[in-house]
């Protein structure tokens, strides 16, 4: 393609943008809005993982053991749970050690005179805090454990809770992508409706549909570009504060460091992309019939 | 260069458009086609070019069947066509300069071509002296002559017009005339669809007269009517 051609297709672009210039904003702050609300969720979420895969490194599995096993017995149900998969650490706990322990966080007095009443115990830890309960299950099954405890409920329900966060961000998002869509092909329509003198003169002199389409193409994409930008300015400064807010009053809290949505960004711009293509392409086959 | 057989045209609804023409219009013709109003010129002038699709029968351009060209030749049969059209239809915010240059940058011509060219024909049609001009800023013939100058840019093998002079006032008109009559002795075929007697009886040309969508004359050298 000529650098001349190119230049025209952007100079057409541009001139209709500026010429639609309120049906233009629209478009763009449709699409701003929709990748908001997509980043929003998108933060929270990987947030939320990031936070739960820290209190979940905490999450342990406790086996108490029958009081009748023996040394040998202990031993080997030490490698044999060891051998699990997923299981990344396995640690005795004897009876003596779990009372000292218990006595350091009750305090020494209020156990004195008593017979020890814990068992020996192991505490094993896991690869990826999603299997706890299925190892948690294949522990129970060996022979000589009395009991198995772990943070039941509260792991599930915290994934649970970050499936629906995603599974509601995406379906907002896509409802806002559809409503972009819709008003991007409604601003190239408009474009296509004033040009059309100028459109029905170019199919007769014998241009190539390829070269009637581009220039409303590029309206859609640019339109589709300065969204997201604009989306991505927004989620990025609030982030910002966001980050740093955290940090100096919840310090115990670490959130994703926003270097790690570097790549978002420009997926971000992708979709907007996408978003102005689709809707340029809707119109374009509807009205200009080329 | 132009032949048409059998060829018919019903609209959607009905109407009957063009009945059954038989035709062959050879390269460097002048051809006047000439008929009342609703006879079918203007149907017949957008087959040509394929704006529309006869509903039977076959049309050659230069010994291809345009009725099989596929979608995406279409744009290269039409660059080989000039259309000129009775409403101009000049983009009304462009210079003189730039509703040229506009054709080809369609077909993607180079700056430099384009740069060469389009004065050369703004010569041709002697419009040099309002290059800057806008369409509004000119008179109906000079605008007709802007819409030659466009048709003619690309070198087209033949040259269509409809109505060419149907907005314009008798001496205007025959300037239009000429132009047509001096781009067909400088080698163009020139096909015109009109029903201005007067022009047609004095340029001497082979003249097709349609009556309700059929051929009823071909004539060398023709009059607009032969009725007396
Ligand atoms: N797009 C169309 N749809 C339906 N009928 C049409 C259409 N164009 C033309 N016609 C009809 O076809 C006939 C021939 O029209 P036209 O070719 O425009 O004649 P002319 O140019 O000689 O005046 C007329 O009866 C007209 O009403
Ligand atoms: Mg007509």
């Amino acid at each position: 393609m000529r650098l001349r051609t190119i230049k025209y297709f952007f100079r057409e672009s541009f001139t209709s943008l500026v010429r639609n210039r309120w049906m233009s904003l629209a478009s763009v702050g449709a699409v701003a809005s929709a990748l908001i609300i997509l980043g929003s969720f998108l933060l929270l979420s990987v947030n939320f993982d990031y936070i739960l895969k820290d209190v979940e490194s905490q999450v342990e599995i406790t086996a108490y053991l029958e009081d009748s096993l023996d040394k040998n017995g202990i031993s080997r149900l030490n490698n044999h749970l060891t051998a699990i998969i997923g299981v990344k650490e396995v640690n005795f706990i004897s009876k003596k050690a779990a009372i000292e322990e218990f006595k350091e966080q009750v305090g020494k007095e209020l156990l004195e005179g008593i017979d020890n009443p814990l068992p020996n115990s192991f505490r094993i830890k896991v690869n990826d805090p999603h299997e706890v309960a299925v190892v948690a299950e294949k522990v129970e099954k060996f022979a000589g454990i009395d009991e198995v405890k772990y943070g039941k409920g509260v792991v599930e329900k915290l994934f649970k809770i970050i499936h629906w966060v995603r599974l509601i961000g995406l379906a907002i998002m896509i409802v806002f992508a559809a409503v972009s869509v819709f008003i991007i092909s409604n601003t190239i329509r408009l474009t296509v409706f004033a040009r059309r003198r100028e459109i029905n003169i170019m199919k007769y002199i014998g241009a190539t549909d390829w070269f009637v389409r581009w220039p409303f193409l590029i309206e859609g994409i640019v339109l589709g570009l300065i969204g997201s930008s604009i989306a991505i300015g927004v989620l990025g400064i609030a982030y910002n504060y966001l980050y740093i807010t955290v940090k100096l009053n919840l310090p115990m809290i670490s959130l994703v460091p926003k270097e790690q949505f570097y790549d978002y960004a420009l997926g971000f711009l992708g979709i907007g992309m996408l978003i102005g293509a689709f809707g340029s392409s809707f119109s374009i086959k509807r009205f200009l019939n080329v | 260069m132009i032949e048409l057989f059998g060829v018919t045209k019903m609209y959607p609804g009905g109407q009957v458009a063009l009945k059954d023409i038989n035709l062959r219009i050879s390269k460097g013709e002048f051809v006047f086609i000439v008929g009342p109003s609703g006879a079918g010129k203007s149907t017949l002038v957008k087959l040509l070019f394929r704006e529309e699709l006869p509903t039977r029968g076959q049309i050659f351009f230069s010994g291809r069947n345009i009725n099989r060209l596929r979608h995406r030749e279409v744009p290269y049969l039409r660059r080989r066509i000039g259309i000129v059209f009775q409403d101009f239809r000049l983009l009304p915010e462009k210079t003189v300069y730039e509703n040229i240059s506009f054709a080809m940058e369609v077909i993607e011509a180079s700056s430099r071509e384009i740069r060469k060219r389009v004065p050369q024909v703004l010569d041709r049609v002697g419009l040099s002296h309002k290059v800057k001009a806008k369409p509004s800023e000119l008179s109906g013939g000079e605008q007709q002559r802007v819409a030659l100058a466009r048709a003619l840019v690309n070198n087209p093998d033949i040259l269509i017009a409809d109505e060419p002079t149907g907005n314009l006032d008798p001496d205007t008109s025959w300037d239009i005339m000429t132009q047509l009559d001096d781009i067909n002795k400088r080698g163009t075929t020139v096909v015109v669809a009109s029903h201005a007697r007067e022009l047609i009886d004095c340029m001497k040309k082979r003249v097709i007269q349609l009556e309700k969508g059929s051929l009823v004359r071909d004539e060398e050298r023709g009059v607009y009517s032969n009725e007396t």
